[in-house]
């Protein structure tokens, strides 16, 4: 079976074996564990091989969609980054919070599927099945194993995604209708023939803003992010939001670069306002998983802004943000997580100078927190710093603003540091003690990635630049 | 001309002969044998339609013009047949369901059953607008006296006199067109119909065949439900006892649908392109009203009439089309509809409440109750809903291309935002089933007849959703 092939049905399969068998407890978790961790091993047993992999079947040839799939640098990326959250995701879950287990890591593998097919897909027709498959396993797990409005949270997320996606189907069409076929690759020279190719770059664009969120385009985040469990909102921040960065890169900056570049302005604009958005909003809440959802969408709104930026460097740099974006994202979730089980609540109130009860976990935090807000050294701070390069040859007053916003999140990370893990030790109720072993072991995989690309950073730049230089190739031919 | 049948011929009738032998064994045991009747008449039903299936498939095509003049042995009537005979085998399993909490006789039921399946087979068959309209009539008779087959409900008696005269009134729409077209051009014949309406020379005549074009189309637009005709669909629909329900919304809504393709698909494609400015002016108030008045539904049997509409909108979209090339794409929307209808049924069956029908808070908690109930009318849901990964995506997807290749744009974007309002009122069911809160202790009654139905039900919808391809090609490879 070609790599790939197996790349996609492993967590199929996965999927359903999690369905069927009469597993339980801590056998079903590490089952799960290990079955999601197949994509990953076979990912790092072929690495670079698989890029240029392809694998292409005439499903259904009555609609011309072909079961077609490929890798280059821009999937391996994001591949890599599903692998990753994937395993970490179901280590968050706490087994004896979760009813129906059998279901709850069944469709977090489906999702996985469905992700590996999306980041993967080279015919636009699957692209977009995948792009809508990928919201059902969501929002079962939001509307199932979540807080007490997850399902009206979970309703709303799912009926904003569709109405954001919902003439992308139509789009598809009239993009079919240039060259007569869905491969991608191909379209890339007809897309803008199309008589109407303004309307569908608008469609598109606007239903990847949805995912992402973009501002203004972020009005299902807040409730669905904090109704989710904690896997949920893994899920959510970490690899659905670059779903939508993928879909802007993908079809986006390949398929209408020019429309991209002239809407620039307003786009760079919007995410600019996201970015200060998001700040400001994380700065005023009072529950700390709300302001870190708030610094999610800032943070998502700095690399939707590398992406709008015309240079090659921010687009190096947004790929690479959107890998880090994810681990960082996934890792301060984690520990808030933690946190919110042992105190019993998201809210600032519930208790300050934690960092006396619970040393580790505070350590912890900290470290992660300090890679959210860009310090020299982790992996955020490589991503900001290409982004803003790109913007300074572009805009140097606008690199100037939004390099504001790096403070900005000093501001509001910090405030919740202090204000929970230090001033006066002060508990109402403490359920548990500090993270142990356990915990320090799912979080280690996150701490070492975040090291490896802030002091290494060609780990991973080695993949975005190629990546990005396809674009820019793509580009200089379309334009 | 020969005017005797020989031993070939026979055969070719056989599958009609069967259901006529079957049904009157059925009529004859209830009136004399009431007990057996109690006990037999399902096993008698299911046996004189799997007879009949084996009929089908083996029977001879017959070149006899006595017969061919009045029926068609193409393959549309093969593989309709077939479908239809599986309808009523499907509704048959679901009345058995029915009958174990409802107390009533079974004989004249499964004698009306098989008389309305015989009503769509000569549907399907016909060559001429007799045979038609004698299919229509049979089948409309059962159904008037199968809606208020539950005598002592208190709103069956209305709903079926309801039915009754609006039904008739549809009849006599359908009868005034024929006679029109008669005297437009001569014939009533299909096979003739296109030739001599091009050879149609006085406006006069014109005049009169596209007036009686004009009847028929309302009088089957009465059949189909299509607003603004549908009036009498809600009340019907929630007034019968569900699996009379289940047929209708599969069985009438498919052999309306099929007397349409017979009609304007096969006999007369694109006869007149006014015919089809005509049918795209009936799809948009039918997709529009009857989305938006389904997400106020909270009795599922109106519920399902509306959905029915929606989807009797979507139906119209190759109608409007009207080449024979749309043929698959409609034929497989109406197969993967069939299919989620009776699952949805089949579990409906399960929490029924007699002449109150399921309402949506009945199906609160379904979830807790019986995770494999939800699984199943979930994923039916999901599929009428056109959720990809599901075959009701593909269907969609099938019909937008067919749709979108003739440049009927705005079926396509009326259509698709229609969905997201669909995708809502499906999902409000969903997310009822997944609400922990369960306001009275439901039971769930077992039913295998039902169960028997669902799994079935679910493995269509999985096979059509995975690899619908071999279906597909054999569609096209006939039409």
């Amino acid at each position: 079976m070609p790599t790939l092939l197996f790349l996609f049905l492993a967590p199929l399969i996965s999927a359903l074996l999690l369905l069927i068998l009469p597993f339980s407890g801590r056998p079903l978790k590490i089952l799960a564990l290990l079955l999601s961790l197949i994509p990953l091993g076979t990912l790092l047993i072929h690495h670079t091989d698989i890029l240029g992999a392809q694998i292409n079947y005439p499903w259904l040839p009555q609609l011309s969609i072909h079961f077609h799939l490929s890798v280059d640098n821009l999937s391996l990326v994001f591949l890599y980054l599903t692998a990753i959250l994937i395993p970490i995701s179901i280590l968050a879950a706490s087994s004896e919070h979760v009813s129906y287990p059998n279901v709850f890591y069944g469709l977090i593998l489906l999702l996985e599927a469905f992700l590996i097919g999306f980041f993967t897909a080279a015919d636009l027709a699957l692209f977009t099945i995948f792009w809508e498959s990928m919201l059902l396993p969501l929002y079962f797990i939001i509307s199932l194993w979540g807080g007490e409005h997850r399902r009206a949270a979970a309703l709303k997320f799912l009926v904003y995604m569709l109405a954001g996606s919902a003439l992308m189907v139509a789009a598809v069409l009239f993009l079919y209708a240039t060259a007569n076929t869905f491969d991608i690759q191909t379209l890339i020279q007809h897309a803008a023939s199309s008589p109407y190719a303004p309307w569908l770059a608008a469609i598109f664009v606007l239903a990847f803003a949805v995912k992402t969120p973009l501002f203004p385009f972020h009005a299902w985040l807040p409730d669905a992010y904090c109704q989710a469990s904690t896997t949920g909102t893994i899920l959510l921040a970490g690899l659905l939001s670059k779903a939508g960065i993928y879909g802007i890169l993908r079809i986006g900056l390949e398929l209408f670069p020019q429309y991209i570049q002239a809407w620039s302005p307003l786009l760079l604009g919007l995410a600019i306002a996201g970015v200060f958005y998001g700040a400001l909003a994380a700065w005023m809440e009072n529950d700390f998983k709300r302001l870190i959802a708030y610094s999610s969408f800032s943070h998502v709104n700095f690399i939707l802004a590398g992406l709008f930026v015309w240079s090659q460097e921010s687009h190096s740099g947004a790929i690479v943000q959107a890998f880090n974006h994810g681990i960082t994202i996934t890792a301060l979730f984690l520990a808030a997580g933690w946190l919110a089980t042992r105190i019993g609540s998201t809210s600032f109130k519930r208790g300050s100078g934690i960092a006396q009860y619970m040393p580790q976990l505070c350590w912890l935090t900290l470290f992660f927190v300090l890679s959210s807000v860009a310090l020299p050294g982790t992996n955020n701070f490589i991503g900001e710093l290409f982004i803003l390069f790109g913007l300074f040859g572009k805009n140097p007053w606008l690199a100037g603003v939004l390099g504001l916003s790096i403070i900005f999140s000093v501001v509001y990370m910090l405030r919740w540091m202090q204000k929970m893990y230090f001033e006066e030790p002060h508990l109402i109720e403490a359920h548990g003690s500090d993270i142990g072993l356990k915990e320090l072991l799912i979080a280690a995989p996150l701490v070492a990635l975040i090291l490896l690309v802030g002091i290494y950073p060609d780990s991973i730049l080695k993949y975005s630049e190629p990546a990005s230089e396809f674009i820019a190739h793509a580009n200089g031919e379309s334009a | 001309m020969n005017t005797s049948l020989n031993s070939t011929d026979l055969a070719a009738l056989s599958p009609l002969f069967i259901l006529l032998a079957g049904g009157l064994i059925v009529l004859l045991m209830e009136s004399f044998a009431e007990l057996w009747a109690r006990r037999y008449s399902f096993g008698i039903t299911i046996a004189t339609f799997i007879l009949a299936i084996f009929a089908v498939i083996k029977a001879p095509v017959s070149q006899n013009p006595l017969l061919t003049m009045w029926l068609n042995y193409d393959s549309f009537y093969q593989f309709f047949t077939l479908f239809f005979l599986l309808i009523g085998i499907a509704s048959a399993f679901l009345s058995a369901a029915f009958f174990k909490k409802n107390e009533a006789t079974h004989g004249e039921y499964y004698f009306l059953l098989i008389s309305a399946v015989t009503g769509l087979i000569l549907i399907a068959a016909a060559a001429d607008f007799l045979t038609l309209f004698l299919g229509i009539e049979t089948l409309s008779i059962s159904l008037y006296i199968l809606c208020g087959y539950m005598k002592r409900w208190q709103l069956a008696r209305e709903s079926a006199i309801k039915y009754f005269l609006l039904g008739s009134l549809g009849a006599a729409f359908l009868l005034y067109g024929i006679a029109l077209i008669y005297g437009g051009v001569g014939s009533t014949s299909f096979s003739t119909l296109l030739n001599s309406y091009h050879a149609l020379q006085s406006s006069q005549d014109k005049m009169l065949f596209l007036s009686g074009i004009a009847f028929v189309t309302v009088g089957l637009a009465f059949k189909a439900a299509i607003v603004p005709f549908h009036v009498w669909a809600p009340d019907v629909y929630d007034a019968a006892p569900t699996p009379v329900t289940a047929f209708m919304s599969v069985g009438t809504k498919i052999g309306a649908f099929v007397a349409f393709a017979r009609v304007f698909l096969i006999a007369l494609p694109q006869f007149d392109p006014l015919w089809n400015e005509g049918i795209s002016l009936l799809a948009y108030p039918t997709l529009i009203y009857a989305n938006f008045v389904a997400l106020r539904q909270t009795h599922l049997r109106r519920f399902f009439a509306y959905s029915g509409i929606s989807h009797a909108g979507f139906l119209l979209i190759p109608l409007a089309v009207g080449s024979a090339s749309v043929l698959p794409a409609f034929i497989f929307y109406l197969v993967v509809y069939a299919c989620a209808t009776f699952g949805a049924f089949a579990v409906l069956a399960f929490v029924d409440k007699g002449s109150e029908g399921v309402r949506l808070h009945d199906l609160k908690g379904l979830f807790y109750r019986s995770p494999w109930l939800a699984g199943i009318l979930t994923l039916c849901l999901l599929t009428l809903a056109g959720f990809p990964p599901t075959a009701g995506f593909l269907a969609k997807f099938y019909i937008f291309k067919a749709a979108f290749q003739a440049q009927y744009y705005g079926l396509v974007i009326v259509g698709l935002l229609t969905t997201v309002l669909a995708a809502y009122y499906y999902l409000r069911i969903v997310s009822a089933m997944f609400a922990e809160e369960s306001e009275e202790e439901g039971v769930v009654a077992r039913s295998y007849y039902a169960a028997v139905i669902g799994a079935c039900a679910v493995a269509a919808i999985l096979v059509l959703s995975i690899y619908p391809t071999p279906l597909m090609e054999y569609l096209a490879s006939w039409s």
